[in-house]
């Protein structure tokens, strides 16, 4: 268990979801969920629109009632626990402020719900949490005076005021602009620490997710696609879907050609054979596969620079772009097109329909299921 | 065709239209204050007798004190059934959604002189004739159609969250309604009941076969008024009608902005 | 790392959901639904009995319905003029609900404030008006003698024109917000892509605009032509004998014959004839987006 666990088993809860099952009419909202959160983890619910991360959130506070399925918190069944009764905080991405009520005012309505609280400690609390997103000074003020960042502090505080074991939020940066957006991340990741509740956070921003979460679900078509920590959904990822959705990625289709032991070799469209990582699918000679290469994982070089033990091919360069600290090209390997992302200095000598010879680490080949059920396989580009 | 030519004649056959709308309202109004006997246009003289006559006439004022009882008891009853009503249909999944908000629509589009007199023939043995209770709860199912739209479209544009964030946070989902999205969605209901009241008090032939004999409503005076007299008095009757419903529709305006202010 | 992957399979625990959260939506709607059924639909009912069964079972009073001459002609005439009166009422509608959705704020304000003005003076009162403007002493005809046109009063009233004038008056602010309604569903940046694409402001209105309004167009008429129908006052007030429709005569069956079987005979036609319109609207268009874009 990481040290963030430790500390904050006290205040966090343990969460899970058991076989979470939700339809609206004919089509499947939520398609058995089942899910393990460590108390006082960070936990993002990724995926695109529609993938069932919203309604997830939604029958996790209780405003849906599954059809089928449990939700425990501390080990205890809440399903039939009404929302206003299960003791969560909740943050939305309009805020969801009371216009009539000040920031103070806010901030205290969950201790008028469920506390019974003196005024003083209650006045008391109040002014702790406004500490904690830095707006003490601005109690006496109404929601509308203030700004969208501002707001959604205000919405933190009241969320957290009663000091739930459960915090969950909506895509609560959704309607920032980038800048203020990245800030307000920092801001709730040293919250989190502070505090050191469950958190359950719903985007369908996959930086958001990586850079703030200790563990990110991602949702896809219902159904949970993979789980695990940012580094192992962004470098081993199981299925075609989420090797698509994080980050960029060459997805090339190949047929095993080799395997050996610890070696594995396929043979990709052009013809050419390449060494891959093991890997954890099983791997049948002659059976079609998928690899993954990330562009930032190959290097370019205008030379055949070889040495023992990489693969080499060569390419040629389709269109080039330029990120500021990076080039983005897209060579042509035969049939395949491979993204490729290499730093400015490397880049700034490179032409359109320069011959190039692409190199990598085998490491970095990873295999993917041709086709599961978690992932789009009619829709799917193989680039 | 140019464009500001086109734009040109749009705005000449608005302008026409807009006239030959509200030009006979103007009439109205104008000879309310007519100091001549007779129904012309432009009237004669400004005078207020023909107010000081109805203020004067007992048959008058009983009339619009009906009036003023069965509107506001039909506005009632269709606020109390027609805002649950909204709610079910705008928060809730039901089955048969659009064959349950036509048949609440249903009424506006049934010929007047059908209801009135089902309505009669259904109140007789009921003992509901020549009763204001009878005559407001016959209104009150064409006012509903008024409060349900109106409530319905408040409900959908105000933000759901708020109730949820009130409810998550602790309040019983029953106090959130009644104290964060009522007074939401309160300028809907308002309106709403508004024109329930208006389409009550201009209600006809329900409340001629009805209330059509001692206790009538001003409608029903109006009516037998228009055929019989000519003098100015329907007018003057009809312009009170007219001031009221500006009146409560003012008034509901006015109440509306403050809380908008305070509230944006 | 932690274990976070699908754990092991646990059995289905809970039912479906709680009946408490099955049964709100119908108890909200209940008592609105309960009373609509006994203080409009239970009526309808018993009329439709009471025009069947007076003494014993009988379908005479539909007999002489059908057969009648007096009958058939107000029913030919009821139609007749729902008709012209839709038609009108859609011509003058169509520029004022074109112009409300082109105007910007003020303006539209401005304008839709001016046409609902009308709705707040009753019925009677907007068809006496005209009683007063197209008398033989009104406005009109005083007008029209002193500008020269004509040297003898115009009989103006107690025939098709004045009942004509006077219902498309009254059914304008309607069919105006309804139409505003539907044309504010209408995507306004297909006229831009059209124009920059080099068509004149006539042209697209005539190719984009004009067509997608027409859904609207027919829905408006629809729902006119339905509430013109059962018109009462207007053709009592300002019309002849010859320009009786279907309302009156059921009034007059009712109130005065007192020939009740007769009067709810009449009474169930009219009731078919507009429920099977507004059937029809309904299929297409749904009764409940009418008001939609007329929020006051």
């Amino acid at each position: 268990m990481t040290e963030f666990a430790a500390a904050a088993m006290a205040s966090g809860a343990q969460l899970r979801l058991r076989q979470l099952t939700k339809a609206f009419g004919a089509s499947q909202a939520v398609d058995r969920i089942s899910l393990d959160v460590p108390a006082g983890a960070f936990v993002s619910l990724l995926g695109p629109s529609g993938s069932g991360k919203t309604t997830t959130l939604n029958l996790i506070a209780g405003f849906l009632t599954p059809d089928a399925g449990d939700i425990l918190l501390d080990e205890r069944s809440i399903a039939d626990v009404p929302p206003h009764k299960r003791n969560i905080g909740m943050v939305f991405q309009s805020y969801s402020l009371f216009p009539h009520m000040t920031v103070a005012e806010n901030v205290g309505f969950p201790l008028r719900m469920r506390t019974r609280l003196s005024r003083q400690a209650a006045r008391q609390r109040i002014d702790e949490m406004l500490a904690l997103v830095q707006l003490g000074h601005l109690g006496t003020r109404y929601p509308r005076q203030l700004s969208g960042g501002q707001q959604q502090r205000v919405a933190m505080a009241r969320a957290l005021v009663s000091h739930p074991r459960l915090l969950l939020m909506d895509e609560p940066l959704g309607a920032l602009d980038k800048k203020l957006r990245e800030q307000m991340q920092v801001e709730i990741k040293r919250i989190h620490r502070s505090v050191g509740t469950t958190v359950i956070y719903v985007t369908h921003d996959q930086t958001e997710a990586l850079t703030m979460s200790d563990l990110v679900v991602v949702m896809h078509q219902a159904r949970v696609s993979q789980v695990g920590t940012p580094r192992v959904l962004y470098e081993a990822p199981a299925n075609l879907f989420v090797a698509d959705f994080l980050g960029d990625s060459n997805l090339l289709t190949a047929t095993i050609a080799h395997v050996s032991g610890d070696e594995l070799a396929v043979e990709i469209g052009n013809g050419e054979k390449i060494r891959a990582a093991r890997g954890t699918s099983a791997a049948a000679q002659g059976s079609r596969t998928v690899v993954l290469i990330r562009p930032e994982d190959i290097s370019l070089t205008a030379t055949d620079e070889r040495t023992a033990g990489q693969d080499v091919v060569a390419g040629t360069i389709k269109d080039i772009s330029y990120h500021g600290d990076t080039f983005k090209l897209d060579v042509a390997l035969g049939a395949d097109m491979l993204k490729v992302k290499v730093p400015r200095e490397r880049g700034a000598g490179m032409e359109r329909g320069q011959k190039v010879f692409l190199t990598w680490n085998s490491s970095v080949v990873r295999l993917l299921p041709a086709a599961d059920r978690t992932s789009d396989a009619s829709g799917e580009d193989e680039r | 065709m140019s464009a500001t030519a086109g734009r040109l004649g749009l705005s000449a056959a608005v302008l026409a239209v807009l006239i030959y709308l509200i030009f006979p309202v103007i009439v109205v109004v104008a000879i309310s204050f007519s100091s001549g006997n007779f129904l012309v246009f432009p009237p004669p003289g400004f005078s207020l007798r023909w107010y000081e006559s109805i203020a004067g006439d007992p048959e008058w004022v009983n009339a619009l004190w009906v009036t003023l009882k069965v509107g506001s008891l039909s506005a009632l009853i269709a606020v109390l059934l027609g805002v649950p009503a909204a709610f079910a249909l705008v928060r809730h999944v039901i089955p048969a959604k659009a064959l349950l908000s036509a048949l609440i629509l249903c009424a506006l589009v049934t010929p007047p002189i059908v209801t009135a007199l089902s309505t009669y023939l259904f109140f007789v043995p009921l003992g509901l004739v020549n009763t204001v209770v009878g005559l407001a709860c016959a209104h009150a199912v064409s006012g509903m159609p008024f409060v349900v739209i109106n409530t319905s479209a408040s409900l959908r544009s105000a933000d759901i969250n708020l109730e949820r964030a009130a409810v998550i946070h602790g309040a019983h989902p029953l106090w959130a309604v009644l104290r964060i999205t009522l007074p939401i969605i309160s300028p809907g209901i308002v309106i709403g009941a508004i024109f329930a009241f208006v389409h009550s008090a201009h209600e006809l032939l329900v409340a001629t076969f009805v209330l059509g004999g001692v206790g009538k409503p001003v409608a029903v005076k109006i009516w037998s008024g228009v055929q019989a007299t000519s003098d100015p008095t329907i007018a003057a009757a009809s312009a009170i009608l007219i001031g009221l419903a500006i009146f409560t529709f003012a008034s509901a305006a006015a109440t509306q902005s403050l809380a908008k202010r305070r509230t944006a | 790392m932690t274990a976070l992957a699908e754990p092991r399979a646990a059995p289905l625990l809970r039912p479906a959901l709680s009946s408490r959260g099955r049964m709100l939506p119908a108890l909200l709607l209940l008592p609105c639904l309960a009373w609509i059924t006994f203080f409009f639909l239970a009526p309808l009912v018993l009329m439709c009995w009471r025009s069947l069964a007076s003494e014993g079972f009988s379908l005479e009073p539909y007999g002489v319905l059908f057969t009648s001459p007096l009958f058939t002609k107000v029913m030919i005439t009821t139609v007749r003029t729902a008709a012209i009166t839709t038609v009108f009422a859609l011509l003058l509608a169509y520029p004022l609900a074109y112009a409300l959705t082109v105007s910007g704020g003020k303006v539209r304000a401005l304008i839709l404030v001016f046409t609902l003005i009308p709705y707040w003076v009753d019925i009677i009162v907007r068809s006496f008006s005209w009683l007063i403007l197209l008398g033989d002493n009104g406005m009109v005809n005083k007008a029209l003698m002193a500008l020269g046109i004509v040297s003898a009063p115009l009989q103006m009233l107690y025939n098709p024109f004045s009942v004509l004038l006077a219902m498309v008056q009254i059914l304008l602010p309607l069919t105006t917000v309804t139409l505003f309604g539907a044309m504010l569903r209408i995507d306004r940046t297909l006229i831009t892509a059209a124009k920059i694409h080099g068509a004149s402001e006539w042209h697209a209105f005539r190719t984009v605009f004009f067509p997608l309004s027409l859904p609207g167009v027919y829905g408006a008429g629809l729902l006119v032509f339905v509430l013109a129908l059962g018109f009462y006052v207007t053709p009592a007030l300002l019309g002849s004998p010859r320009e009786t429709m279907i309302a009156q005569t059921i009034m007059v069956e009712a109130s005065q014959l007192l020939d009740w079987p007769q009067a709810s005979a009449a009474g169930a036609v009219l009731l078919i004839i507009t429920t099977s319109i507004a059937a029809i609207y309904n299929r297409y268009f749904s009764l409940d987006r009418l008001w939609g874009g007329s929020d006051k």
